[in-house]
């Protein structure tokens, strides 16, 4: 008698035991890492008090006399003060606008114009952030060559003309070489019309070749003292790396001279130069003022800029805490990254 | 049979802000196939800068090299760099003193060791890991498999100079240069080392240069010793007749500083009196002459040449053989006094 | 518009300050045209096209109940219809929402207005517009959620208005509305100046029904969802939403076509399909460069600096799109007369004789930023108050060339009580910009008074602050504050005169009297003026007003500004003179 056939089923393949999952939450990398969060958290909230401290102790505008207006009574101004929250205590409105933070991650709204100050932030993120990457991009591109070459023949004819243009290059004031940049190549108003000129950003999303063509002036204008200044250490790097021992080996095992410098000198003098990079990558999503300002980018510098001009507390807030978020951010990817980089570092 | 390896009046010297360093100065030296040749001096008595000039690796724009290094009918001097590379590493290896610092503190050993075998032959990855793992295999480390993937700093001193040996030979070269490779180690790691290398060389027939200051390691490893003085060979020839009949200043006084366990303890360390000299401004004629206690005036004037004293035994000193001779008797350590 | 200095011209950059005008040859009124040159266009202009404005700053309120830049004031006047408003090349006010300039009662306390058929809501809400959304749009003016700067002040008068702000919208009963087409305004006491008042924003209708929502938060956000009556909107979504559609603070404002617009209800020509305010541009050369490069058409805010506004009036094609107008108000330094040695009027005479008014312009440029200011009604407002002041003859202070007269000075000092001309007593202080040209100006003013031995400390903050915590605050008041100015908000002379000295305008924060002028006689002067209806009158008694104060000496005028507004070639100039030169972006067109 024939009978069903026995249908075996096949166990499915366990997903990772918790014992495994159990692991990888201890292991020593996840608690350092849970550390240096609980530590980011205390940290914006010390640097929230703190902007809120220097904005009530030093003298800038009054943000309710500004809003009422030239001709407000001051009856007026007493209601807008009320309207703001800003009659009451500083200790009071801190513990109010930290509530919002970590309740509803709700920055507030511009004293000025009463936007959404997490919305004005967000939507003005993508240009920031275009403008840091590219720049980094290009000082790298640039800087570490430059470095290299320079290294390998130290005291060159060479070495020192490129050195003393790497000098210039960090002295020039950026607002200043951003106004050359545009009066030489900007498609509007430069003799040699080529990039999109101060204000013609758009988002990649809209318009990729229009996108491109506004930040080309804005990267090197931003990258050009950072350029300069890595190259100068990676050539310091590279020169004290090229005398250690473990070059004398690779040599000594017949490599060519290229395979020594650069994967053997470049790889040990990159690692402290590419945590650096990460640092500044952190400093700059806070914004690069000079840069947005003078090629008119919208992004988070500028708007940092504005609302301290105009005493705009809510605005000033939301710009500090990204600022700072971005940096303790930049500096835990910095040391984990480290850690790869390097194999001798441990937790 | 013609040496392997042959030196002829090598000289050296470095261009530096403070003037001419006179590294080496006149070096004449040479090493047979299968043979153990070990170097002792000093602090800059230029056996290291010896060395690196055969391995070419002291063409620097600054330097001067003079002279000739014939390796296998080749002098090396008057080869390219490129055609350098491919002696380099293949056929004639160094191994250094530290090997903490001397190994890539950020790749791992295995790859180090790949690396070595694929930049002069064309084999797979895993063929030369494979290789890599036999290597470590063969310096006597624990768990070749395991330790291919370490780091250097995960390593115990003797280990990492176990792996900087298994990289230098992998290749089967027929010299091996060995600069100062116990100087960092314990004593008791010192004797493994060198017993390991001993037996690598007797296994794969590799002429080893042993650069040393230290005459403990010479007597345990030597066939044949150069004794080397302010960038000059002062004296070479085979250990025993080293160790035994020296006719150099310079040797007995290394012999007489070293301190023995049978010293009756209330005797002084006799080191020799003054201090090495600059190499920028060496001292006329003979290098030696100012720490000599037999110097005569000639010495102050000519450079003594190295002549043969005995069969394969050279020395370059203006005292009469008898003299010299008679000088040891007297200075010879007595093994009767210590009784 | 009385801000001035925030108004129209941001601080400027260290860029263009730095480029002071060495020898600046040109006078304001040659070289470039005067705004009176530009005739409107006719109705023969060519239709279609984008406007591009360029400006530093965004708008100080989007809401046209609140607006109160210059800047702001040229997208509130293209999409809102006040009662009335101006044509480009006038200051007088003329009809625009209203059918008729309003009629006033002989008493002076009723003033009636009948407003045109035919002019709708842009949409959502598109119906027609009534009286009542004008009655609506004037008192929520008073609310505390919308708080409008200027209402208290000329429409406090009407019957029924609240003395305190209201938390809600408040209802007025001296704004009656018979009929649909019909406003009736019954004032306490008669205002010479209301018609002008009836030109403020304010006065552009609001629908109730839609706003109220808006207007009931504790900030109302009416404006980022206003509606439109004139020729153009902000682009808006379908909800009528501005925010990030048609309005991105701080970077660009977007107007396109009210389709609810009828031409025929309007003198607005409209030309241009679309106008684009791109905000964000600091540098002003960079600025000009682009207007004169074609790739933008006019500066809404910023303009060119000195060392540019050379080039361009030595070229013969650029000069003619460069118009000079009169801001309308003067600059001054302020003397705190409720402090020694300030309240003696001798030594304020001294100060207003060692002043050297040339080097003092030379800080903002020079000449060409306009002329040397004698009195505080400007030449703008020609018989309307200026004429009647004297105009430039009237001078009480002279001194050769404008350049300061340490003689004089000295000999005023010695009659203060002063023997050897010089002040003897302790350090004074000034509160001034820390950025230039009015950091310029303040070292100018140190170094002056220093001359008969007053000695000045200067404190540097931002604009802002210097007013809102120092210079309006009377309790904070410094001996000088060098960097005030005042704009009238239409061209009345009261409107210069009487926030400014009248000593009932001190108020206790956002004091606008900087000085602290209270001389009876002149308080009971310019209360008198305030209610004087027939204009010839009125202009007179206030040309002896500012003859009286310029005479105290509580506040020295120094500058007469001239604003520079270039336009690109392909679009017809249109500057506002009502306006300090903004572009009336509903007479341009692209050619």
């Amino acid at each position: 008698m024939a009978t069903a056939p026995s249908v075996r089923l096949e166990r499915p393949r366990r997903s990772p035991t918790p014992r495994a999952l159990r692991a990888a939450l201890t292991s020593s990398l996840a608690i350092y890492i849970l550390r240096r969060l609980v530590w980011a958290v205390a940290m914006l909230v010390v640097v929230s008090a703190l902007t809120f401290l220097i904005f009530y102790l030093f003298p800038s505008a009054d943000p309710a006399a500004l809003r009422a207006g030239r001709q407000a009574t001051p009856e007026l101004i007493a209601q807008i003060r009320r309207a703001l929250g800003l009659d009451r205590p500083v200790y009071e409105q801190f513990y109010l606008y930290m509530k919002n933070l970590f309740l509803h991650f709700d920055l507030g709204y511009s004293y000025q114009n009463n936007i959404s100050v997490r919305s004005e932030i967000f939507s003005r993120l993508p240009a920031t952030i275009s403008l840091t990457v590219g720049a980094v991009v290009v000082w790298l591109a640039i800087g570490i060559p430059v470095g290299v070459i320079s290294a390998v023949r130290p005291r060159s004819r060479l070495d020192r003309v490129v050195m003393g243009a790497a000098l210039v290059g960090i002295s020039a004031p950026v607002y200043w070489l951003g106004l050359v940049a545009l009066f030489l190549f900007a498609s509007d108003i430069g003799k040699v019309p080529l990039f999109g000129g101060a204000g013609s950003y758009v988002p990649l999303t809209q318009d990729p070749a229009g996108w491109f063509s506004s930040l080309v002036l804005p990267w090197f204008v931003l990258a050009t003292a950072f350029a300069a200044f890595y190259a100068r250490m990676v050539r310091g790097n590279l020169i004290d790396v090229l005398g250690e021992d473990y070059i004398r080996t690779a040599r000594s095992k017949g490599l060519t001279e290229r395979r020594v410098i650069l994967r053997h000198g470049l790889r040990a003098a990159l690692t402290p130069v590419l945590t650096i990079a990460g640092l500044d990558i952190g400093i700059l999503l806070g914004g690069a003022v000079l840069t947005e300002t003078v090629f008119n980018i919208p992004g988070v510098g500028r708007f940092a800029y504005d609302s301290i001009v105009n005493s705009d507390l809510p605005s000033i807030q939301g710009t500090v805490l990204f600022g700072a978020a971005f940096i303790i951010i930049a500096n835990l990817i910095v040391d984990i990254g480290y850690a790869l980089l390097d194999p001798r570092v441990r937790y | 049979m013609a040496p392997l390896l042959e030196i002829r009046d090598l000289h050296v010297s470095f261009r530096t802000r403070d003037g001419v360093v006179r590294a080496v100065d006149g070096v004449s030296t040479s090493l047979g196939r299968g043979e153990t040749l070990g170097v002792v001096g000093e602090s800059g008595s230029g056996k290291s800068v010896t060395a690196l000039t055969v391995m070419g690796l002291t063409r620097l724009p600054n330097a001067f090299v003079g002279g000739q290094i014939v390796f296998d009918g080749t002098d090396l001097l008057e080869l390219s760099n490129e055609a350098l590379q491919h002696v380099r590493g293949r056929r004639i290896a160094m191994i250094f003193q530290d090997p903490l610092s001397s190994l890539h503190p950020l790749y791992k050993v295995g790859w180090q060791i790949e690396e070595a075998i694929l930049a002069h032959e064309d084999v797979s990855r895993r063929a030369a890991r494979r290789r890599a793992i036999d290597a470590l295999a063969a310096v006597e480390l624990p768990n070749p498999r395991d330790l291919v993937d370490s780091y250097p700093h995960q390593l115990s001193g003797g280990m990492r100079q176990r792996a900087m040996i298994a990289m230098a030979l992998v290749l089967n070269p027929d010299v091996l240069i060995a600069d100062e490779p116990t100087t960092a180690l314990d004593v008791t790691v010192q004797a493994q080392i060198l017993e390991l290398i001993r037996g690598l060389q007797k296994e794969f027939g590799t002429a080893v240069v042993l650069i040393t200051h230290d005459l403990g390691v010479i007597a345990e490893t030597a066939d044949e010793v150069a004794v080397m003085y302010a960038g000059r060979v002062v004296e070479q020839g085979p250990l025993e007749t080293i160790l035994e009949a020296p006719e150099h200043p310079y040797t007995w006084g290394l012999l007489q500083s070293i301190p023995r366990l049978d010293t009756p303890r209330r005797e002084r360390l006799r080191p020799i009196q003054g201090t090495p000299p600059s190499l920028i401004h060496a001292p006329s004629g003979c290098h030696f002459h100012p720490r000599c206690p037999y110097a005569m005036p000639m010495c102050r004037t000519i450079d003594p040449e190295l002549l043969e004293s005995d069969e394969g035994h050279v020395v370059a000193c203006h005292l009469p053989v008898d003299e010299k001779r008679r000088i040891w008797r007297e200075l010879r350590p007595r093994e009767a006094d210590a009784a | 518009m009385n801000r001035l200095l925030t108004s129209r011209r941001r601080p400027a950059t260290g860029v263009a300050a730095a480029a002071i005008a060495t020898g600046a040859l040109l006078i304001a009124g040659c070289g470039g045209s005067s705004s009176s040159d530009a005739a409107a266009s006719t109705g023969s202009a060519k239709k279609g096209g984008t406007i591009t404005v360029l400006s530093a700053g965004d708008v100080d309120h989007i809401d046209p109940g609140q607006a109160y830049y210059s800047f702001t004031y040229e997208i509130t006047y293209a999409t809102q219809r006040p009662l009335l408003a101006f044509k480009p090349d006038s200051v007088a006010t003329t009809p625009d929402l209203a059918a008729q300039m309003p009629t006033v009662s002989k008493d002076g306390k009723t003033v009636t207005v009948h407003i045109r058929n035919g002019v709708r809501f842009s949409p959502p809400v598109n119906r027609e517009v009534t009286s009542a959304d004008v009655k609506y749009a004037i008192e929520r003016g008073f609310a505390a959620s919308v708080a409008n700067g200027y209402t208290p002040n000329y429409f406090g008068d009407l019957v029924g208005a609240p003395t305190k702000a209201p938390t809600k919208v408040p209802s007025i009963s001296g704004i009656q509305t018979p009929n649909k087409t019909t406003l009736v305004f019954k004032l306490k006491h008669p205002e010479g100046v209301f018609n002008g008042a009836l030109a403020l924003p304010v006065t552009a209708p609001v629908p109730a029904q839609y706003a109220r929502k808006y207007d009931s938060k504790t900030i109302s956000d009416y404006g980022l969802h206003q509606v439109a009556t004139g020729p153009y909107m902000i682009k808006a979504n379908a909800s009528g939403s501005i925010n990030g559609v048609g309005y991105q603070p701080g970077k660009r404002i977007t107007l396109v076509r009210n389709p609810n617009w009828d031409a025929k209800t309007s003198w607005r020509p409209a030309n241009a399909n679309e106008i684009v305010f791109k905000e964000g541009f600091q540098d002003p050369t960079v600025t000009a460069k682009q207007i004169l490069s074609g790739s933008a058409d006019v500066n809404g805010d910023t303009p060119p600096p000195p060392a540019e506004l050379r080039s361009i009036m030595a070229n013969s094609s650029e000069k003619d799109q460069l118009f000079f107008t009169p801001a309308g108000g003067s600059r001054y330094i302020a003397l705190n007369t409720r402090k020694a040695p300030f309240d003696k009027l001798a030594v304020r005479k001294a100060v207003a004789y060692v002043l050297d008014r040339n080097a003092m312009r030379l800080t903002r440029g020079g000449p060409v930023d306009g002329r040397i200011a004698t009195h505080f009604i400007d030449p703008s407002f020609k018989d309307k108050g200026f004429v009647q002041a004297g105009g430039n003859s009237f001078n009480p202070f002279p001194s050769p060339n404008f350049g300061g007269d340490v003689a004089k000075a000295k000999a005023l000092m010695r009659q203060a009580g002063y023997p050897s001309g010089m002040y003897t007593g302790p350090q004074l202080t000034q509160v001034a910009d820390n950025t230039p040209p009015g950091s310029n100006t303040a070292q100018v003013v140190a170094a002056d008074l220093a001359k008969i031995g007053l000695k000045l400390k200067t404190i540097s903050v931002t604009h802002s602050t210097m007013y809102t915590r120092f210079c309006n605050v009377p309790r904070n008041e410094p001996n000088v504050c060098p960097n005030v100015g005042w704009l009238p908000d239409f061209h009345e002379p009261q409107a210069i005169l009487d926030v400014t000295f009248n000593g009932k305008s001190i108020t206790t924060v956002n004091n606008s009297n900087w000085p602290l002028l209270n001389v009876p006689s002149l308080n009971q002067a310019m209360d008198r003026a305030e209610r004087i209806l027939d204009p010839k009158a009125r202009y007179a008694a206030w040309g002896r007003i500012d003859k009286a104060v310029t005479r105290t000496a509580a506040a020295v005028p120094w500058l007469w500004e001239e604003y520079p507004t270039l336009f690109s070639s392909r679009v017809t100039p249109s500057p506002e003179l009502w306006n300090s030169g903004g572009p009336d972006v509903t007479f341009m067109a692209v050619k």
